[in-house]
């Protein structure tokens, strides 16, 4: 709790939580150099959540791979608070496509081994895991396997348990790619939900345009081949989350457009298309 | 079997209840031992009748007292015993030799790289053919056969053991980088609780080996008390009652095993069965 | 399993920290190969060493120069050749034998559950007795001839072919027996454009492991009940205290193993080449 005051407490501070600094990656596939990142500049203040899209292939989930310490061979700098990253820490936590949950271990033994390598004593260590259980909804069921779980509900142990190490930074991976329409709606609420109750500092990298644009304080827009940004659109703190305004409705098409999706062009062709077979 | 409807005015009326036993409803149930019954009919007319030789086919009734004759006086389950205790020493060495080795292998890449080259020429070798070669160096006599036992214990409980904990999917190894485990953390969270199916699967496999190879050590290295011995008896003074016996019993051993590993591995395992 | 994930193309090892490979990494691949070759190449060495100062007697341990010269004398004096064609002849007369015989079993008692029911509770319990079991009941039926031979390798190549057989027909999934019938297909048709595929891993699977059977049987058969073959050589070495002898025909046994399993592997990754999951 105590870090969620100091948390608050810097929001006034204007410094970037994390600057990603003329990124560039290669690597090589079946022979061939692939650069999967080139020259990526980035800033992430406090308590923003960027919600990155783009197609496959754009380099999104390489970034995240290298915000997370998972890989360390980059052209450029990715630094934290000011420090340079080196390898995975506790301060950045990850929310995977697949939930990756231990399927021998209970819903609060997976949430409660992100804290092994963090110094609580038991009955802490298990006050958080409850406190994130119950952030998540799912406090009914912390016995059970994940064998007994749905998609949605597995993946919110997943959150519980990127959650559960307060995490400067948490980083969202196609979380939500891998459940069903449905519930994928319900989650994106709650996900808007969480982030905003702990004031968490967040990037999520989404192929759905309407999550990032429904979930974002700012929508970076990747392309592929190279992997770059393309653009960094704001979203208007005005805006509301409501899936049918009609800024919602423009920014969402402004965001498909760069991306190549002409929706408005694709109307008109259609019905350009209808018109002339109705003329014959 | 009943079902019942409910009527309109929402008193439920039932369908007439069927009787558990008629004749359909049996045909199904007897089917697994109608053949095996029919069979044992036939050998045991067959024998009587003298239509087959009873040198060659004795009858039930022959084999059944030269059984109780065994368990009685002859003290077949000494022999028992004494196999059982051979395979039990055997299994017990050579598993828990082969599931450390797979596990240190499953873990050091370094260990794998040294080692693999002269495990994978042990493989090919069949296993029996090791029997002169491990008679002449133990002798013939129980450090012979244990030994025996033991390397053929070893060999599936480190292949299985070292699948198990390499097969571990690599989301779970990058899971546990992610969550800054030190080695001691993957190994207790992530790579034994993985590789447990594998290590199951593993002994399973050695208690199998390793009771054939109880078996045929004892018929190739005969000395001491033990079945294979029997076999041998009864084979050298011709007494096949007291091989079909031998035969039965070894089936009935070999059931219990694999009802033994089975239950065992079901206990242990309930939570991928959710 | 491991689900591949977009981002994974890279072969980030995983390993958690502990054993420490650097000093090899430099030497990349050729470093590879040499760590392999250590440790037989030491155990050659240590070999040759302990035999040229006396430190095991002869009985133990011969020097390689006199395995190398049995295995000489044995291929120039044809015995070494003649044993090893007698017991390959042996493997693949009962094999076939009982390969042919599995597969119909299999394929009869998969396919018609009546058969199934019959005739599978009876060969199962049959299959129970180590295959060994029967050789002094054989013996005495047949004695020691090829016949002994033939039938109990037969039987040891029968049961896991029936077994796998059984389960590859048994197990075409649904769907595609749908779908033979949504096409129309005849009996014949079905059975050869969807039973036949779909049950040719679990068919080979069970060849695979009848073969090894065949050959793991043999050796035992010849070293109990044989005047001939390899496993007799063995046994003949054994009874003259000949340990060279004895390890010749080892290698030449393992040899014939390797080469059976490479048959093997080489046949199955030709028939799954379709299937990326499955070769090995």
């Amino acid at each position: 709790m105590s870090i969620l005051v100091r948390a608050l407490d810097n929001v006034g501070v204007k410094n970037s939580l994390l600057r990603i600094e003329d990124v560039s990656k290669a690597f090589v596939l079946s022979g061939r150099a692939v650069q999967a990142l080139s020259h990526i500049d980035l800033d992430v203040e406090r308590g923003e959540f960027v919600s990155i899209v783009g197609a496959s292939g754009c380099g999104k989930s390489t970034l995240l791979r290298l915000i997370l310490g998972l890989d360390t061979e980059y052209d450029g700098a990715i630094r934290l608070d000011g420090r340079r990253i080196e390898r995975p820490g506790l301060d950045r936590s990850i929310v995977f496509q697949e939930h990756r949950l231990l399927p021998w271990l209970t819903v609060e033994a997976n949430v409660g081994a992100a804290l092994r390598q963090i110094k609580l004593n038991g009955a802490e260590k298990r006050a958080r895991v409850s406190e994130q259980l119950q952030l998540v909804g799912l406090e009914a069921f912390a016995k059970a396997y994940p064998a007994q779980l749905s998609g949605g509900m597995a993946q919110r142990v997943a959150i519980a348990r990127a959650l559960v190490t307060n995490p400067k930074f948490l980083l969202l991976d196609e979380p939500l790619g891998a459940l069903d329409a449905l519930t994928r709606l319900r989650l994106q609420d709650e996900l808007l939900r969480i982030v905003r109750d702990r004031a968490a500092t967040a990037i999520l990298v989404t192929h759905d345009v309407d999550e990032a644009v429904y979930l974002g304080d700012r929508i970076v827009i990747m392309n592929p081949h190279p992997g770059r940004i393309a653009t960094v659109l704001p979203v208007p703190k005005a805006m509301s989350r409501d899936r049918s305004d009609p800024e919602f409705i423009r920014l969402r098409d402004e965001v498909l457009a760069r991306l190549g999706v002409d929706r408005a062009a694709l109307r008109d062709r259609t019905t350009e298309v209808l018109a002339g077979h109705a003329r014959r | 079997m009943t079902s019942s409807v409910m009527g309109a005015s929402g008193a439920s009326t039932r369908a007439p209840v069927r009787s558990r036993f008629t004749p359909a409803s049996l045909t199904p149930r007897l089917r697994p031992v109608i053949v095996p019954i029919l069979g044992l009919a036939l050998w045991e007319i067959a024998a009587r009748t003298g239509l087959a030789d009873p040198r060659f086919l004795p009858t039930l009734e022959a084999i059944a007292v030269r059984g109780v004759k065994e368990f009685s006086e002859n003290g077949v389950t000494s022999d028992l015993a004494a196999s059982l205790a051979r395979d039990l020493l055997g299994f017990v060495a050579g598993a828990s030799i082969g599931v450390a080795l797979g596990l240190a292998l499953g873990f050091s890449r370094l260990l794998e790289r040294l080692l693999s080259p002269l495990l994978l020429a042990h493989r090919q070798i069949a296993l029996f053919a090791w029997v002169p070669l491990i008679s002449m160096w133990f002798g013939g006599g129980e450090a012979g056969k244990v030994v025996f036992i033991a390397l053929a214990a070893f060999q599936p409980a480190l292949t299985n053991t070292w699948q198990g904990v390499a097969g571990i999917p690599k989301i779970y190894r990058e899971l546990s980088r992610v969550l800054t485990f030190s080695g001691w953390d993957f190994a207790v969270v992530i790579a034994l609780p993985g590789a447990l199916p594998g290590i199951f699967t593993g002994l399973h496999a050695a208690l199998i080996y390793a009771w054939t190879a109880t078996v045929g050590a004892e018929l190739l290295l005969d000395i001491a008390p033990g079945i294979g011995g029997r076999m041998n008896e009864g084979q050298h003074l011709f007494h096949i009652d007291l091989l079909f016996l031998c035969v039965f019993l070894l089936g009935l051993l070999g059931v219990a095993f694999n009802l033994f590993a089975g239950a065992l591995e079901r206990r242990l395992m309930s939570w991928r069965h959710s | 399993m491991s689900s591949g994930q977009s981002t994974d193309v890279i072969e980030n090892p995983g390993r958690p920290s502990g054993v420490p490979c650097r000093f090899w990494r430099g030497f990349g691949r050729v470093g590879g190969l040499a760590q392999g070759l250590v440790v037989p190449a030491a155990l050659l060495i240590a070999w040759g060493f302990s035999a040229n100062l006396g430190w095991l007697p002869e009985q133990i341990l011969p020097p390689p120069s006199e395995v190398f010269g049995a295995l000489r004398e044995t291929m120039n004096d044809g015995t070494l050749l003649s044993s090893t064609l007698t017991s390959l002849r042996r493997v693949a007369e009962g094999f076939l034998a009982g390969a042919v015989l599995g597969l119909a079993f299999g394929f009869v008692t998969g396919a018609s559950r009546l058969a199934e029911s019959l005739v599978a509770p009876l060969f199962l319990t049959l299959s129970q007795v180590p295959t060994l079991g029967w050789i002094p009941i054989l013996i005495l039926f047949v004695g020691i001839d090829e016949s002994l031979k033939v039938l109990i390798i037969g039987w040891a190549a029968f049961i896991p072919v029936a077994l796998n057989t059984t389960q590859g027909v048994r197990d075409v999934p649904r769907a595609f027996l749908e779908l033979g019938r949504v096409l129309s297909l005849s009996r014949w048709s079905t059975l050869r454009s969807i039973i036949l595929p779909s049950a040719v891993p679990s068919i080979f699977t069970g060849l695979r492991e009848g073969l090894a059977n065949s050959w793991q049987t043999l050796v035992v058969v010849e070293l109990i009940a044989s005047f001939e073959g390899l496993g007799y050589l063995m046994a003949y070495g054994r009874q003259l205290f000949q340990l060279e002898l004895v390890l010749a025909a080892m290698i030449v046994v393992g040899l014939i193993g390797l080469s059976i399993n490479l048959l093997l592997s080489l046949i199955e990754s030709h028939l799954q080449r379709w299937n990326p999951g499955r070769q090995s």
